[in-house]
């Protein structure tokens, strides 16, 4: 426990640095501020439906276009990468893994850093997306059913990222050609496809815990083939993550760490 | 004792017919060679594969051929085993955002030790960086960042101890210090393997090396004894006395004597028989009345041997 806490621990200190988190946490908030301004413009009031309703139909925008399909990914991608990506450009390994402990304590260590890290950073985004948007939509029901669908995607996409940022140097420029050419162009035309796509894991969890419109007004590329269910898409993130942890550990069992 | 010099008799560390490609370049070809306790050098010019038998030695490459085995039993297989191995890389390998006292006890965590602060605080004083020890490494000159490697491979009281470079960047003091160390520990009976470039620092170090040379085993054993291996490669003898062209030219009619070179009062003899020149050459000064101030052989040295070694490169 000691050796996990401490691998935790120092992953989140090395990767989450002052400039980068202050840099991917404006990112973050950088959705409600969008909403912010949007309604800046309105002359309409919060009690009048009309605006209610705009101001709905502008939450699930920028929620689905802009939140879960670009800040959380980019987010997520640029923490996770670094998270295995870092040990191996400053030559660490050595130090990480020539000692006496499981290589799975070192995964799943590392899959938590990154997810606390990531997390740290999207649920800030996604409370204050979902608290500036309250007022306007005249409900907070959806803050908590985003922070926990932002959870979910973040927590798949930190299993995707953390090992791709061991195996390939240009682990950035791949994960953004995965979120968007797989992600948003092929997988939002093929609706079978939408269990690989991580923020419609995060939507579909949004949307089984979300009053019933949330679902409604959803476009229909933002979930696929998926079915709404926060247990479902909460187990297949930490199947991923489990998953993705034993990889890394298959990683440091069987390859050379060190070139 | 065992018969082949690269071998010794209790091994903690062996190499059995190890190779190691990488795509189509060979870094280390059919190496087998063993470690014991002690300290043993692992010498070679740059890019002799040193270093990729160092990390394979620790587990951190895998041979592509052959096997090496720590205390019986291959490194990767039993993670058990890294309690007992301390392992210095020549590349930074250093977390720049802890202090020397963090990383230090990060090493200390990992390794199980029970009382990581303390002995954190043990290590780092025994490397002589308790008074830097809450600066972040990354701020850290070369040779402290050394040092702060040779602690974190300390802090759990290895039996192996593998040091790749470990004195590349420190100034004069701090190798002494860390020389001294090294000599320590294998004197208490840890094994250790120094790896380095620089024939001086492996010279002050230990007698026993094993010299890899284009990724082969060039030579092992004790220094003297592989300079008198090499039998085909006449021994250069430097010798001074009150009437160096009267000795040279008596020296030249020796069958044992290939050359000879004046140079003031100094003669410098190739010879095949070091011992032989050695026994007759005080008889043949007495002879000629000559006073003899120096005989001494000029290529016993680390260096002697290790260019021999290198050849023409």
């Amino acid at each position: 426990m000691t050796a996990f806490l401490a691998i935790t621990r120092v992953t989140i200190k090395q990767t989450l640095r002052p400039r980068r988190a202050l840099g991917l946490g404006l990112l973050s908030v950088s959705t409600a501020v969008m909403y912010f301004l949007s309604g800046l413009g309105s002359s309409l009031g919060s009690d009048n439906d009309f605006a209610r309703r705009e101001a709905f139909d502008i939450f699930i925008g920028v929620t689905i276009g802009t939140f879960m399909n670009i800040v959380v990914p980019v987010v997520t991608l640029i923490i996770a990468t670094a998270v295995l990506g870092d040990e191996r450009r400053d030559n660490t390994m050595s130090f990480l893994a020539l000692r006496p402990i499981s290589r799975f304590t070192i995964g799943a260590a590392k899959m938590v850093a990154a997810f606390v890290e990531c997390f740290v950073l999207t649920g800030v985004g996604a409370l204050a997306l979902g608290l500036i948007s309250a007022p306007r939509i005249g409900s907070s029901a959806y803050v908590v059913p985003l922070v926990i669908g932002t959870a979910v995607a973040t927590a798949a996409y930190v299993a995707i990222f953390v090992p791709l940022g061991y195996l390939l140097k240009r682990a950035t420029l791949i994960g953004l050609t995965y979120v968007f050419i797989w992600e948003n162009g092929i997988a939002a035309t093929v609706p079978a496809l939408a269990s690989l796509s991580p923020w419609r894991i995060g939507i579909s969890a949004m949307s089984a815990l979300a009053p019933a419109d949330f679902l409604f007004e959803l476009p229909t590329f933002a979930t696929g083939s998926l079915s709404p269910g926060a247990g479902g898409a909460a187990a297949k993130a930490i199947v991923l993550v489990m998953l993705s942890a034993a990889s890394v550990a298959l990683i440091v069992r069987r390859r050379d760490l060190a070139t | 004792m065992t018969a082949n010099p690269a071998l010794v008799a209790a091994p903690t560390v062996e190499v059995a017919e190890v190779s190691k490609w990488f795509g189509q370049k060979v870094a280390v070809s059919d190496v087998s060679c063993s470690f014991g306790p002690g300290l043993t050098g692992l010498l070679g010019p740059n890019g002799a594969g040193k270093t990729t038998l160092l990390r394979m030695l620790t587990g951190l490459i895998l041979p592509s051929q052959g096997q090496v085995l720590v205390k019986g039993q291959k490194p990767r297989s039993n993670v058990e085993r890294y309690r007992e191995i301390g392992f210095v890389p020549e590349e930074s390998a250093i977390y720049n955002t802890l202090t020397g006292e963090e990383y230090v006890m990060f090493a200390a965590q990992l390794s199980g030790v029970a009382n990581p602060v303390q002995e954190a605080r043990r290590a780092i004083e025994t490397v002589g960086l308790t008074t830097d020890k809450d600066r972040a490494v990354g701020g850290f000159s070369k040779g402290m960042r050394q040092r702060a490697k040779v602690a974190a491979a300390l802090v759990h009281d290895p039996e192996i101890l593998v040091l790749d470079e470990p004195l590349n960047g420190t100034d004069p003091v701090q190798r002494a210090h860390l020389i001294s160390l090294f000599r320590d520990l294998a004197n208490q009976g840890s094994t250790v393997i120094v790896s380095s470039h620089v024939l001086q620092e492996v010279e002050r170090m230990t007698d026993r090396v094993i010299a890899i040379v284009d990724g082969k085993l060039a030579a092992a054993g004790d220094i003297s004894a592989i300079r008198h291996a090499m039998s085909d490669i006449p021994y250069r003898v430097l010798i001074e006395c009150d009437s160096s062209r009267r000795l040279g030219a008596a020296l030249l009619d020796n069958e044992r004597v290939f050359s000879v070179t004046i140079a003031g009062n100094r003669i410098h003899v190739e010879t095949s028989d070091l011992g032989g020149l050695g026994s007759m050459i005080s008889g043949l000064a007495r002879d000629l009345d000559i006073r003899l101030s120096r005989f001494a052989p000029e290529d016993e040295s680390l260096e002697s041997v290790f260019r021999y070694l290198v050849g023409g490169r």
